[in-house]
């Protein structure tokens, strides 16, 4: 299942990109900027901006959905049973349904529209959720782009079973890994997923010459100094291959994305990460001669 | 890049902070010369008003002005032209200061001329006898606002760029040559030999006239330097003097001499005629000779050249036209649409990008001025850091340059009968249209406007307008009669096909009127191949001849069917009653709102790289393109090449007022709101970012668009700071032209916030410049509809 195709992505590898995300991914970082990524299931998305009372949502399902006076819904998402059911009945499209079935050849046919515009390094990059937690048909989607030439970048947490990874080497040609911390403490109390399995990962990964480029969410209160920093650079110094890293500021554009999906943004109110304030980390990693890049 | 010299900074700053008025002296002159020589030819009168009002009218060297030359009395003071239409200006005169966009001022004095003025022109001008040409049923056309040719019968012809390379290399004493040449073998005993006499001694008159009127300057520089006490300047009147001299003779000697006349034909030309898009060409490539030779020997230093250039700007954007209201609100900004085009190929098909090119573009660039409007031609072997630098003088957010791709426009011109020599010599025109400079007649777009939501819904209603409640093409059913969506398609051929003949009827009588009442002659003089067959361009004495109207409402269109093809046939998610309903209350109530959404956000939309509809669009228009090509122009027979018509969409700012017209659409466009501009999707609808744009936008037919194929992008200024994403912007156009064979495209670099706080605080804001369609203008000089229509067109972002 997917929950969005992005064209003309400029920012998530070479090129021109078209990123396809998949939806649901078991790591959860409380800072998660899509949330609407984590679940492996349809998620019920309520913007009251664009809400104009016709009711419809209510008519399809009036014992989950209920009108609060006249001025908007609320709904009682664990009671809905098959939230692919009320995926067209909102004419505004404030109630939608993230997520969708998409077979590969479809996913294929999205991804050619932009064809002709991957010159100079661009195709098309999974990202997600977490793109490795999407077993064969994911194989199946990179098999295909391999036979028609179109470069594959995966973006991954590499939380995720060894195997999974295995199986795609030699089909990407770059893995975009998103390191969040190296310690695993630390890394745990934030996340639902373990930094060893990260880091083991990213070890066999490197190991076996594929292109990996290193991406660090630079987030205040979490990986946001100076000692935490420079170990995360230094481990990936440590690693095979790998000569760029990336730094991703922290930014707050999901928020309003929680509230749409009836959640609490349980990180609180931090500020948005300035590209200056990255400077000491950027000349860090150049000093231990890795290429650096703010926001990939 | 040069920095800007104090004299430049002055000179703009004068220009920017003149506020418009209106000048009679033309008027005046034209009036008193027609009143004394009504026995005379039109061809005559007109060359004896041009010469009176070439020698007596008020002229004047700016302080520190290089470039010499005035329009009217006044900076920015637009010239009246009685001839073409003047009822409107008394009319208007109480308002014109007080108009949301475009305003000029006018004193006491000179309403009083007006007044007088247009009472003798009554029934005399150029709009009445249009009007008069046309059955009732093309006044009933046009009263309805379904088809509009109101610009060209107030405002006359132009869109036109004439032969600079002759000019410079033959002098205007070789043109008088030539003149005599054929004058003198004019045969008096033929009819036509009559007609052929009086245009040549027209053209006598008038090119010894633009000598005189040069030799003015020469004389005034040189009695001001006479009291300059600044020995600096003092030398530089007397260079301006000598350079008059010989420019009024000979052909320019060098680069200064050769933009000083290259100018003074682009004002004369304004002068004597009402049009707009008098545009200059290659001026890359007819002034590189110059330039490179006064490089060579040292004679020009590139600092110099630029100020010139930076000079030149300044003096086109001087020049000024007031338009009534009804005209004005289709062409928002008040710009002349003065076009130089650069870059290109040579007629070997070799990058023609030289030095000239780039100070052509850093000038403009450093300016920042809505004149010229600057055409880049791109082709596929362009020099990628001119490129670079085209993009870099983008960001600096004044909608310049804007590119026309030769990989499109040059096989299209070939395949209609261009020669390939002439092809490969094309120039934009105004905005994106395109034509080859001094071989071409006018108006190679900007014919009558076509409102095609009109006609769309009048397929609905058995050919009824419901705007005008008339019926002017009965039709073949009502919309609830029909039973599959190819009844519908059915209708719309059936009155699509009509309205592309009245709109060719309306264009022949509009070009019937301009060319017996308001012949250009000085124009007529400098296009390839009037001198030699003694005709006016109207005449059919141009080498080419292709025209096109304007279609307004494209992605309007296509949207319309669409949804209805799928939500009412296909789904069924809509009576046809429930459609029709809505319509007719323009959405009003919760559930008309509810159909207005449905239609919003679940029918596809053109712009998104989606056959569903990008197809539909296609095959709807293709029904008038087809109709369109069994007619000819006026000049059919008479002499050019040609003499067909092509589609085009290069509608300037005309999708506003022509919204203000449409009631509720099919594609839950709510009643005389704006229709969608040029070939760009509607607002707010493309959500899947340019690249699918780009897609559905090169599914139109476009090499049968040669009146151009308008695309405007929006882009805010933090998605191409850094070089990397410039460089993916580069590769998007790339695409977009050489494998998609894109037809135009241009950007505004703005934020949306931007332009909020502009349109709250015009005062801090006056040097904001925007795309407005195929142009760019002063964003607080346009009416708060054309701003928020800017505001709302969609804002790719290049992050995320």
């Amino acid at each position: 299942m997917i929950f969005n195709i992005q064209r003309f992505s400029t920012h998530d590898g070479d090129g021109i990109r078209t990123v396809i995300f998949y939806k649901g991914c078991p790591l959860r970082c409380l800072w998660c900027s899509n949330p609407e990524s984590q679940s492996f299931d349809y998620s019920v998305m309520y913007d009251k901006s664009r809400c104009k009372n016709f009711g419809d949502c209510i008519k399809a399902d009036n014992k989950t959905i209920t009108r609060i006076k006249n001025n908007g819904i609320q709904i009682n998402r664990e009671l809905i049973k098959k939230p692919e059911k009320l995926k067209n009945v909102c004419a505004s499209k404030a109630l939608t349904i993230s997520g969708e079935s998409k077979s590969v050849d479809e996913l294929l046919a999205e991804i050619e529209k932009d064809t002709p515009f991957y010159q100079n390094g661009g195709g098309v990059t999974l990202s997600g959720g977490e793109p490795l937690s999407h077993g064969e048909e994911l194989i199946t989607l990179l098999q295909k782009l391999k036979e028609r030439n179109i470069n594959v970048n995966i973006e991954t947490s590499l939380y995720v079973n060894w195997r999974n990874v295995d199986k795609c080497i030699g089909l990407v040609n770059t893995f975009l890994v998103d390191l969040k911390h190296t310690d695993k403490d630390k890394f745990k109390s934030f996340t639902q997923g373990d930094a060893g399995l990260v880091m083991d990962n990213l070890i066999k990964l490197t190991d076996s010459e594929t292109h990996v480029i290193v991406r660090i969410p630079v987030i205040p209160g979490f990986n946001f100094s100076e000692n935490e920093m420079k170990q995360i650079i230094e481990f990936v110094t440590s690693l095979k291959n790998v000569n760029e890293i990336h730094f991703l500021p922290y930014h707050t554009y999901g928020v309003e994305k929680y509230k749409m999906l009836g959640l609490n943004y349980t990180f609180g109110n931090k500020k948005q990460i300035q590209d200056s304030e990255l400077l000491p980390f950027i000349q860090y990693a150049q000093s231990k001669g890795l290429k650096t890049k703010i926001g990939g | 890049m040069t920095t800007i010299t104090e004299r430049i900074s002055d000179l703009r700053e004068k220009v920017l902070s003149t506020k418009p008025s209106v000048c009679t002296e033309r008027a005046k002159f034209y009036t008193q010369i027609y009143q004394e020589n009504e026995d005379k030819p039109v061809i005559i009168k007109r060359a004896l008003a041009l010469e009176k009002t070439l020698k007596e009218m008020t002229i004047y060297i700016e302080n520190g002005g290089l470039i010499v030359g005035n329009q009217s009395s006044q900076h920015r003071a637009a010239p009246i032209f009685p001839e073409y239409a003047v009822d409107w200006l008394p009319r208007e005169m109480d308002e014109l200061d007080k108009r949301p966009g475009d305003a000029f001022l006018i004193t006491e004095e000179h309403k009083k001329e007006v007044l007088e003025i247009a009472k003798w022109w009554k029934g005399k001008v150029l709009w009445d006898r249009g009007r008069a040409l046309m059955s009732e049923e093309l006044r009933d056309l046009q009263d309805s606002d379904i088809i509009k040719a109101t610009g060209n019968l107030t405002s006359g012809d132009a869109h036109i760029a004439v032969d600079f390379n002759k000019m410079l290399s033959l002098g205007l004493s070789g043109y008088l040559q030539e003149i005599k040449h054929y004058h003198q073998r004019v045969k008096r005993f033929e009819q036509e030999g009559v007609k052929k006499d009086h245009f040549y001694t027209a053209l006598t008159i008038s090119i010894k006239a633009f000598r005189t009127f040069i030799r003015r300057y020469r004389k005034l520089a040189l009695s001001i330097s006479e009291n300059e006490v600044n020995k600096k300047r003092k030398k530089e009147l007397l260079l301006i003097a000598d350079n008059c001299e010989i420019i009024a003779e000979k052909p320019p000697q060098n680069f200064y001499q050769a933009l000083q006349l290259v100018y003074f034909v682009q004002l004369v030309l304004q002068i004597e005629s009402n049009g707009h898009s008098v545009s200059l060409g290659r001026m890359d490539q007819y002034l590189f000779p110059f330039y490179q030779n006064d490089k060579i020997k040292g004679n020009v230093s590139e600092n110099f050249a630029s100020e010139l250039l930076e000079n030149m700007w300044i003096k086109l954007i001087s020049i000024n036209k007031i338009r009534p209201w009804s005209h004005t609100r289709f062409s928002a900004g008040g710009p002349l649409y003065q076009n130089v085009t650069i870059g290109g190929q040579t007629t070997d098909g070799l990058d023609a990008v030289n030095d000239l090119s780039f100070l052509i573009l850093d000038s403009v660039g450093k300016m920042k001025l809505t004149q010229p409007n600057l055409s880049v031609r791109f082709h596929k072997n362009i020099n990628n850091n001119f490129l670079l630098e085209c993009i870099r003088v983008i960001e600096k957010g004044f909608g310049m340059p804007s590119f026309n791709n030769d990989e499109i426009v040059i096989p299209g011109l070939i395949k209609i009968g261009v020669e390939p020599e002439d092809a490969y010599n094309y120039s934009a025109i105004g905005c994106i249209e395109i034509a080859v400079p001094g071989k071409w007649g006018y108006r190679c777009t900007g014919m009558s406007f076509l409102n095609i939501m009109r006609v769309l819904l009048a397929s609905l209603y058995n050919g009824l307008d419901k705007q005008s409640g008339k019926v002017f093409k009965k039709g073949i059913g009502n919309f609830s009669e029909f039973n599959s969506f190819s009844d519908l398609f059915k209708a719309w051929q059936h009155q699509i096909k009509y309205y592309t003949r009245k709109t060719v009827e309306i264009d022949t009588a509009v070009d019937t009127a301009l060319e017996e009442n308001v012949p250009d002659i000085l124009c007529s003089a400098f296009v390839d191949s009037c001198i030699s067959r003694g005709k006016t361009i109207k005449e059919g004495g141009s080498k080419y001849d292709y025209i096109s109207g304007l279609q307004v409402g494209i992605a309007n269109l296509g949207n319309s069917l669409a949804a209805i093809k799928k939500l009412v046939f296909e789904e069924k998610k809509l009576t046809k009653k429930q459609l029709l309903t809505a319509l007719e209350n323009n959405f009003e109530g919760k559930e008309g709102e509810k159909i207005r959404q449905l239609l919003l956000n679940f029918a596809p939309k053109y712009g998104n790289d989606d056959d569903y509809v990008d197809i539909l669009l296609k095959d709807a228009y293709m029904e008038f393109i087809n109709e369109l090509e069994n007619y000819h122009t006026t000049r059919y027979n008479r002499g050019p090449i040609g003499c067909k018509y092509f589609a085009g969409t290069s509608s300037i700012s005309a999708n506003v007022p022509s919204g203000a017209v449409v009631p509720a659409t099919p594609d839950g466009r709510k009643a005389y709101t704006p229709v969608a501009e040029g070939s760009s999707p509607s607002s707010g609808t493309d959500i899947l970012g340019p690249t699918a744009v780009f897609k559905s936008v090169s599914k139109l037919p476009t090499e049968k668009i040669m009146g151009g194929v308008l695309l405007n992008q929006k882009l805010s200024p933090a998605t191409i700071q850094k070089d990397s994403d410039k460089q993916k912007l580069i590769s998007i156009i790339r695409t977009f032209f050489e494998d998609l064979k894109g037809w135009h495209v241009q950007y505004n670099i703005v934020s949306k916030e931007t332009l909020l706080a502009a349109k709250k605080n015009p005062e801090k804001y006056r040097d904001l410049i925007v795309r407005v369609a195929g142009y760019s203008a002063f964003f607080t000089t346009l009416s708060p509809d054309t701003q928020d229509d800017i505001i709302a067109r969609t804002e790719h972002s290049l992050n995320y």
